[in-house]
C-alpha cells in the first residue's frame, strides 16, 4: 500500500469551492440523484477491479488445482480436479458465472469445496471489529492531535507533532506491529503476544485487541494528523474565523465552533481513505498477531490460486469501503448544505 | 495421508531464517538438557493442554479421509479419531484400533483384528464393517488410490465383527505401515454432510470446533489406557511467528512443529523445553538418472555427493537442528542401514571422477528451486557455493512454487525437493524409486534395486527381509539420483510444565495421548 506523502486529500473543503451560483430548488432531490450516480460509478469500478483480479489470479503461475493437490496426486487425477472445478472453461465465463451470483450473496466455491460465504462469514465480523476500532481510534487520536498542533501554528507543539505524524505515516504496519509485540508483550508482558479465538469464533478477551488495534492505528493516525492539521488551518484563514478571533473568543472555542466545522469535509475525506489503508493493513496485521480475520483467508486463497475467494474477499471489503465513502460525501454533502 | 506440500511447507517452517542465524552465530549446541525433564517425576492427572498449531483459515479440512493440509485439522483429527496402526519407535509400527495382524504367506492377504472394547464416542462397539465403510471412503477419495497403494475397494472386506481382511493386488510385506497413516475410522453409513460431528474412537472427543480452533475432551472409555489430560485446547496459527510468541509470552502451552528459528529465540528460556524430533524431515537435491541429463552417469553424481560439505549443510542450513544423512532415504526406519560406511567430502576423488566422466566442466548447470519451505532455496545456494570447489559451476534458479511442482518436479535435471513423511525405506522404496512408480522424482530405472525391492516385499520372515532391505539400501546409496546430505529436526517448544510430549517424527509428532501437566 502506497500512501503519497504529500498532502493531496488537504484540499479545500467543499465549502471553499466557487459552485454556489446554481443552487437547484430542490437541492436534496439534486443531492440523491448525485448519490445514484455516485453508487453506480463507484459499484462499476468493483466490477472493474474484481475482474482485474480474476485475470490477476488466472496470470499466476499454476492453478487452484495444482495448488491444492497432495503430492503424488497422478496427473489424471488433478485434471479431473481441474475440470471438477471449472477451471478448464476461459476465464471471462468462470468470472461471468460468479458475477452473476453477486447479487443473490452467492459468492461461489472454494477450490477446497467450501461455500466462499461460509468461509467469509467467521472472519467478516472479526476484521470489522478491528478495522473499526482502528478507525475509531484514528479519528479520535487525529482529530485530538490536529487540533492541539493547530491551537499555536507554528509553534513546538506543532512542530512535534506535525514531524511525529510524518515520522509514523510512513512506518509499515509490520514494524509497528513486531515492535509493539516486543516491547508491550514480551518485555512488559502488560499485553497478550496473539490474538486466540474463543468457541464463539471471536477473540477470547479484549485486551487482546488493543495491540492489534494500535498497530494498525499508528500509521493511519499519523496520516490523518496532517489532513486535520492542515485543514484547520485552511479553515483558521477564512473571514468568519478571523472575525471570531477579533472578537476575544478564546481559541479551543474558536477551534471547535468556527473552524472544525468547515474543515469536516476534508477530515471526513481523509478518514474515508483510510478505511482502504486500515482493511489493507489489517492482512498484514492479523498474520501478526495471529488475529482471526479475513486478512489469513485471503493470503491462503492467494497462495491456492483460488479466484473465487480472492474476489469474495475484495467484494465485501469494497462493499465497506464503498459504503464509507458514500458516508463521507454524506457528510460533505451535509456540511456543504446539500451539494456533493 | 502421504504429506501433501502444504503441511510439509508448515512442517519446514522457519528453516531459512535459522540459515542466517547460523551464519552468524557460532557451533550450536546439540545436546538436549530438556530432554531429561520430561521423564522425571509421577504423571499426574488433570489440566487443560493448549497446543497451538499452524493452518491456513481458507484450507480447513474437518473430513478425516480429506487431505489435511492444516497441521492444526491433522492434530485434531488424530485426537478424536484413530487408525489401525500407529508408529512407534521399535518397531515402527504399533497396534491401535487393530490390536494384531496376520498375513498370508504370499504377502498380499492381510487380516486385522479390532481391539477389545473398542467404542466410538457415542459408546457404540467399533465393528469390523466401520473400518471396511472408513477404509472404502477413503479410497473413494480424489487421492484415494495413492493413500492405499495397491488396494482395490472391492478388496476391503469384514470377516465377522472383529476382523478386516485387505487384499493387495502385490505382496506387501509393510501393509500395516500403512495403515497408520491414512485409516482414520468414522460409523459405517456416515454421511459426507455428518462428517464433521462424526464421532470418532481416539483418545478424546470434540466439544467444539470453531474456525480451526478447537476443544477436546478426554474420553473416559478409550480402549486405549488411561489419559491423563481433561482436556486438549487446539489454537490454529498462521506463522510460525505468532506461534512462538504465544508461547513465549504464556498463552500457550506447546507450539508443534514451530521450527528453527523459535529453537534459537526459545533457547535461552529456562521456562521452556524444546523439543527436537530427529529425522523429521529430508530435503534431498535431485539429481536426474535417465538418458539425456548430465547427471545420468553414476560417476558424476557420485562426485556430486562426494563434494558436498554435510556437516556445514546441517550447521548452515538447518541451524544444527538436524543431522548428516548418507543419500539413503528413510532415517527414521528402525531398520535404516546404519553400517553402510557415511559418505563424506572427497573433493579430489570427486574431481577424478568427474574426469573419467569426462563432464563438462565449462557449463554452468542450474539447480531448481522453490521458497516453499523457508531454507530450500538457501540449501541450493549453499550446495552451489561447496561445489564448486570441485569445479562444478551450479546456477540457483529459484522458481515459483506453482511453475516448480508443474514444471520441474519430476522432469527437471537438478532439483532440490522435500519429504516430511520420513517413515521407513520402504515408503521411499515405493513412492519415488522403483522405476514405475508415479512420483519417481530422479527417473531412476535400476532392475537390481527393482528386484530387490520385490523380493524384500515378498519375504515373510522378518530376519531375511531386513537382510534384503539392507540390500535396497546399499544400492540406493551406491547408485540413485539422491544426494541426501541431512535430516531436519522436527522442533516443538513447550512450556516446562508439560510432560509426556510426543517425540516420534511424521504422524507421531501428533500423538499427544499420553502427555500430563506438572503443575
Amino acid at each position: 500500500m502506497a500512501e503519497p506523502l504529500t498532502d493531496t486529500a488537504a484540499q479545500p473543503g467543499a465549502g471553499a469551492t466557487g459552485g454556489k451560483t446554481s443552487v437547484p430548488s430542490r437541492p436534496w432531490l439534486f443531492a440523491g440523484v448525485r448519490l445514484l450516480g455516485l453508487l453506480a460509478r463507484r459499484s462499476l469500478l468493483l466490477a472493474v477491479l474484481l475482474a482485474t483480479l480474476f485475470v490477476a489470479v488466472e496470470l499466476l503461475p499454476g492453478d487452484a488445482a495444482m495448488a491444492t493437490s497432495e503430492r503424488g496426486e497422478s496427473a489424471a487425477d488433478i485434471a479431473e480436479r481441474r475440470a471438477l472445478l471449472g477451471l478448464d472453461r476461459p476465464v471471462t465465463e468462470r468470472f461471468g458465472d460468479w458475477m452473476t451470483g453477486l447479487p443473490t450473496g452467492d459468492l461461489g466455491t472454494s477450490a477446497r469445496g467450501e461455500p466462499v460465504a461460509d468461509l467469509l462469514s467467521r472472519p467478516f465480523p472479526n476484521t470489522l471489529l478491528l478495522g473499526g476500532l482502528a478507525l475509531l481510534v484514528t479519528l479520535l487520536a487525529s482529530l485530538a492531535l490536529g487540533g492541539w498542533a493547530a491551537l499555536r501554528p507554528g509553534g513546538m507543539t506543532d512542530r512535534a507533532v506535525s514531524g511525529g505524524a510524518t515520522a509514523v505515516l510512513a512506518l509499515p504496519e509490520f514494524v509497528v506491529g513486531v515492535a509493539l509485540v516486543l516491547v508491550f508483550a514480551q518485555w512488559l508482558e502488560w499485553l497478550p503476544a496473539v490474538t486466540l479465538a474463543d468457541s464463539g469464533g471471536a477473540p477470547a478477551s479484549w485486551q487482546m485487541l488493543v495491540l492489534p488495534v494500535v498497530a494498525l492505528s499508528i500509521p493511519q493516525i499519523g496520516w490523518n494528523t496532517r489532513i486535520v492539521r492542515a485543514a484547520l488551518a485552511d479553515e483558521a484563514e477564512a473571514p468568519h474565523v478571523e472575525t471570531a478571533v477579533l472578537d476575544g473568543l478564546p481559541s479551543h472555542r474558536v477551534l471547535l465552533h468556527h473552524v472544525l466545522p468547515g474543515a469536516l469535509p476534508a477530515i471526513a475525506a481523509g478518514l474515508a481513505t483510510s478505511t482502504g489503508m486500515l482493511l489493507g493493513g489489517a492482512v498484514v496485521v492479523e498474520t501478526i498477531f495471529n488475529y482471526p480475520g479475513l486478512g489469513a483467508v485471503l493470503a491462503g486463497a492467494v497462495t491456492d490460486r483460488d479466484s473465487p475467494v480472492v474476489a469474495g474477499v475484495v467484494a465485501v471489503t469494497g462493499a465497506v469501503i464503498t459504503g464509507v465513502l458514500l458516508l463521507a460525501d454524506l457528510v460533505r454533502a451535509w456540511a456543504s448544505g446539500g451539494r456533493l | 495421508m502421504e504429506l501433501n506440500r502444504r503441511q510439509l511447507l508448515w512442517a519446514g517452517g522457519g528453516i531459512g531464517a535459522a540459515a542466517l542465524l547460523a551464519a552468524c552465530g557460532s557451533g550450536v549446541d546439540t545436546s538436549s538438557p530438556d530432554a531429561a525433564k520430561n521423564s522425571s517425576a509421577k504423571p499426574k492427572a488433570g489440566g487443560t493442554l493448549r497446543i497451538g498449531a499452524l493452518g491456513r483459515a481458507n484450507a480447513i479440512i474437518r473430513d478425516p479421509h480429506g487431505s489435511q493440509a492444516n497441521e492444526s485439522d491433522y492434530l485434531i483429527l488424530s485426537l478424536v479419531y484413530d487408525t489401525l496402526t500407529i508408529p512407534g519407535a521399535k518397531p515402527n509400527t504399533l497396534p491401535r484400533l487393530a490390536s494384531s495382524w496376520t498375513s498370508s504367506d504370499d504377502l498380499k492377504t492381510w487380516r486385522f483384528t479390532l481391539a477389545k472394547g473398542a467404542t466410538f464416542h457415542d459408546g457404540t462397539p467399533v465393528t469390523a464393517e466401520d473400518v471396511v465403510f472408513s477404509l472404502r471412503r477413503l479410497r473413494g477419495t480424489p487421492s484415494g488410490a495413492s493413500r492405499l497403494p495397491g488396494i482395490k475397494a472391492g478388496n476391503i472386506k469384514a470377516e465377522g465383527t472383529d476382523t478386516v481382511v485387505l487384499v493387495s493386488d502385490y505382496a506387501n510385506a509393510e501393509l500395516p505401515l500403512l495403515m497408520r497413516l491414512t485409516t482414520f475410522v468414522v460409523k459405517k453409513g456416515t454421511a459426507d454432510k455428518e462428517i464433521e460431528k462424526a464421532p470418532g474412537t481416539g483418545p478424546f472427543k470434540l466439544e467444539w470446533f470453531r474456525g480451526g480452533n478447537a476443544r477436546l475432551v478426554r474420553n473416559d472409555e478409550w480402549y486405549g489406557g488411561k489419559v491423563l489430560l481433561d482436556a486438549i485446547e487446539v489454537k490454529i496459527f498462521e506463522s510460525p511467528q505468532a506461534l512462538s510468541n504465544a508461547l513465549l509470552a504464556g498463552q500457550i502451552d506447546v507450539a508443534s512443529n514451530v521450527g528453527a528459528v523459535a529453537a534459537r529465540t526459545a533457547e535461552k528460556r529456562k521456562d521452556v523445553q524444546v523439543v527436537r524430533r530427529p529425522n523429521d524431515m529430508a530435503m534431498p537435491i535431485v539429481m536426474r538418472t535417465a538418458a539425456g541429463s548430465p547427471f545420468a552417469d553414476p560417476k558424476v553424481r557420485e562426485a556430486l555427493r562426494l563434494a558436498v560439505d554435510r556437516e556445514a549443510m546441517v550447521r548452515q542450513v538447518l541451524s544444527g537442528y538436524g543431522s548428516v544423512a548418507n543419500d539413503i532415504l528413510g532415517t527414521g526406519d528402525p531398520g535404516y542401514a546404519e553400517d553402510v560406511p557415511q559418505r563424506a567430502r572427497d573433493l579430489a576423488k570427486a574431481k577424478s571422477l568427474l574426469k573419467e566422466a569426462g563432464f563438462e566442466l565449462s557449463k554452468t548447470y542450474e539447480l531448481m528451486t522453490t521458497e516453499d519451505i523457508p531454507g530450500l532455496a538457501e540449501m541450493a545456494t549453499l550446495f552451489a557455493t561447496q561445489v564448486r570447489e570441485a569445479d562444478i559451476k551450479i546456477k540457483v534458479v529459484k522458481q515459483e512454487s506453482g511453475t516448480f511442482w508443474d514444471k520441474t518436479w519430476l522432469k527437471g535435471d537438478l532439483y532440490t525437493t522435500y519429504w516430511g513423511t520420513n517413515d521407513s525405506v520402504v515408503f521411499f522404496a515405493s513412492k519415488v524409486l522403483v522405476s514405475e512408480s508415479g512420483t519417481n522424482e530422479t527417473g531412476w530405472k535400476n532392475p537390481e534395486f527393482d528386484a530387490a525391492y520385490r523380493t524384500a516385499m515378498a519375504t515373510k520372515d522378518p530376519a531375511a527381509r531386513a537382510k534384503l532391505l539392507r540390500e535396497v539400501q546399499q544400492i540406493q546409496h551406491d547408485a540413485s539420483g539422491y544426494l541426501l546430505w541431512g535430516m531436519a529436526d522436527g522442533i516443538d517448544l513447550a512450556a516446562a510444565t508439560v510432560r509426556g510430549l510426543p517425540r516420534l517424527p511424521g504422524y507421531g509428532r501428533v500423538q499427544f495421548e499420553r502427555a500430563w501437566l506438572n503443575r
